[in-house]
């Protein structure tokens, strides 16, 4: 050892008196890990190409055609229509903050030297739910402003204001409610290929499928599935007249995000590792 | 700066409906400053349960583990407080070392320039840039140890910490062992291997099948356990073990043909010898056989060991 051992200044409890180390420090060992894995950077890349460069792409293809007497579709539509497929990252993400740690079993490591299971699950929702909110905001922003580029060539160009503000910060707010999501079923799931597929089932293919169940209770599972009633609020124009609003659908998502997360609280704490 | 465990327990629950298995077993032990305690049993025995219920990962079932007098989870920053190297593999395999040990430095508070210091001390400092997963096993573990020293903590401790090393690892290890422990640190290193065990510890902690079976130091557990018989071989076995007994001696008689031969306690080799001379008998082999601290260990964990090997195998590998 390069230092000798000094005297351990103990209260009469035994508990050392060291100076006590909490969510800060735990939120700074995740955001140190976050930066030093390649994985981080390939989903956020190609988050960025897929939110940002989708909307570009699809607004200059179609700005001839929205701006002609033909168009049955809003433009509004299509000024943040990568940020349907960029959730597909934010899943990718979530998952990996987590599922990557039970996979190598790196997660032993984490808790034996932060041992409070709460602090850590904390430490790693703020970060990946603060990451994606400014990552998806300013891809929706960058797509934006790559998209009403063509728009305004055509003179139908949308100013920054009111819905497309709106869907703009929604974006943000959506896919950070999503990697949070992701996070907290991977807490519970433990493997990251489960919780990927688990949280894509849910988002893509049974929010889809649920339409297919009659009547009311049919209508009502549409419009509560997590994907319909989360998503609304990252688009200017409803794709889906049957949907919640993007206010109230995305009230009814950040419970359905906030349940999980206390489903994932009560397994992590008492679960041996 | 002790570990204590009282009465723990650990059960995990079967498949359903099933009895389940106990890892460990109500069992009590005090691990003491200033000196390598060896924590050994066969595989499967409750070292790493042990372990990991220490470290607060696994909750005891039942029973008590505390560190310095208080649990683990409530240390103001544990890595501080004690240092583990966990089983190899607790690492992501595209960091490099030193981002391995930024953040758990970060995470207790560790000053930053700590880092450089244990990757020199554990040898690593020229790969530390690397990812780990490149490294070899004994690489691995080497950065493990350093993660454990990473707080300068006064409790150590140490799951297997020879696995995959090479022999120079190995000293290396054992070597560090003695100069934590001389600091005045508490040791606590876990082996399945006895012979490691002998150079490396002062004190051993023998568990099987989740009990205690020794508390004692090595000397103490070499009187006690690993004893020794005076190997003998001679053309009329029976006769010279009838004369062998009425001298007071303990006589076994193994083998068949011509690896037949008798195991005499009680008496000396030159006692046995002196017993033939005098009523005229030839022995073909006369030989003190001092059992090994691993021929001590296995004989008190036999029935301890929770997957035996076939007995003939073990015989034929003597």
């Amino acid at each position: 050892m390069t230092a000798t051992l000094a005297p351990e200044q103990t209260h009469a409890d035994g508990v050392p008196d060291l100076p006590r180390v909490g969510f800060g420090a735990a939120l700074h060992a995740e955001w140190i890990k976050l930066r030093t894995v390649r994985s981080t950077g390939w989903t956020l890349a190609a988050f960025v190409l897929l939110g940002a460069g989708l909307t570009v792409l699809i607004c200059a293809l179609n700005a001839e055609w929205l701006a002609s007497g033909d168009a049955d579709e809003s433009p509004g539509s299509f000024i943040t229509w990568g940020m349907l497929l960029a959730p597909v990252c934010a899943v990718v993400l979530g998952a990996l903050v987590v599922t990557s740690e039970y996979a190598t079993g790196m997660v032993r490591s984490t808790f034996a030297a932060v041992p409070r299971r709460g602090t850590v699950m904390a430490a790693k929702a703020v970060l990946v739910t603060g990451l994606l909110l400014v990552v998806g905001t300013v891809t929706a922003l960058l797509g934006y402003l790559g998209g009403n580029w063509f728009l305004d060539r055509e003179g139908i160009g949308m100013a920054l204001e009111g819905d497309v503000l709106r869907a703009i910060v929604g974006s943000g707010l959506y896919v950070a409610g999503i990697g949070l999501l992701t996070a907290a079923v991977g807490f519970v799931v433990r493997h990251t290929a489960g919780t990927i597929s688990l949280v894509l089932a849910v988002l893509l293919v049974v929010g889809n499928m649920v339409m297919l169940v009659p009547g009311t209770v049919g209508e009502w599972l549409e419009k509560l599935m997590p994907g319909n009633a989360g998503g609304a609020i990252a688009s200017p124009v409803p794709f889906n007249p049957n949907l919640l609003d993007a206010w109230n659908g995305f009230g009814v998502f950040a419970l359905e995000v906030a349940a999980v997360c206390l489903l994932a609280w009560t397994t992590v704490r008492r679960r041996d590792a | 700066m002790t570990i204590r465990a009282h009465a723990l327990t650990k059960r995990f629950p079967g498949p359903r409906g099933s009895e389940g298995r106990t890892a460990v077993d109500g069992i009590d032990f005090t691990v003491l400053p200033g000196r390598v305690t060896g924590f050994l049993g066969p595989n499967g025995a409750g070292k790493s349960t042990t372990m990991r219920m220490v470290l607060g990962l696994d909750a005891p079932t039942s029973g008590t583990v505390s560190v310095n007098g208080h649990r683990y989870a409530d240390s103001p920053a544990p890595l501080r407080e004690i240092g583990a190297l966990l089983e190899a593999g607790a690492l992501h395999p595209g960091r490099s070392a030193r981002d391995h040990l930024r953040w758990l430095a970060a995470s207790n508070g560790i000053p930053h320039t700590r880092v450089g210091e244990v990757l020199e001390l554990v040898g690593l400092d020229a790969v530390a840039g690397q990812r780990v997963g490149r490294f070899s096993l004994g690489m691995g573990q080497r950065l493990g140890i350093a993660a454990a020293l990473l707080g300068d903590p006064p409790v150590v401790v140490l799951d297997e910490p020879v696995n995959g090393l090479d022999p120079e690892g190995i000293r290396w290890v054992r070597g560090l062992a003695r100069r934590l422990a001389d600091e005045g640190r508490t040791v606590f290193v876990s082996s399945h291997l006895m012979s490691e065990m002998a150079l490396m510890a002062d004190h051993l902690l023998v568990i099987g099948r989740g009990r205690i079976l020794a508390d004692c130091s090595v000397p103490a557990f070499m009187a006690e356990h690993a004893a020794s018989y005076v190997r003998v071989k001679a053309p009329s076995l029976d006769d010279l073990g009838r004369l062998l007994q009425r001298q007071g001696a303990d006589v076994v008689r193994e083998g068949s043909g011509s690896a037949a031969e008798l195991r005499v306690t009680g008496l000396s080799a030159p006692e046995v010898g002196e017993a033939a001379a005098r009523d005229g008998r030839v022995l073909h082999e006369l030989t003190l056989v001092s059992a090994s601290l691993e021929d001590a260990f296995m004989t008190l964990t036999a029935d301890a060991v929770e997957y035996h090997a076939q007995t003939e195998l073990e015989g034929a590998t003597r």
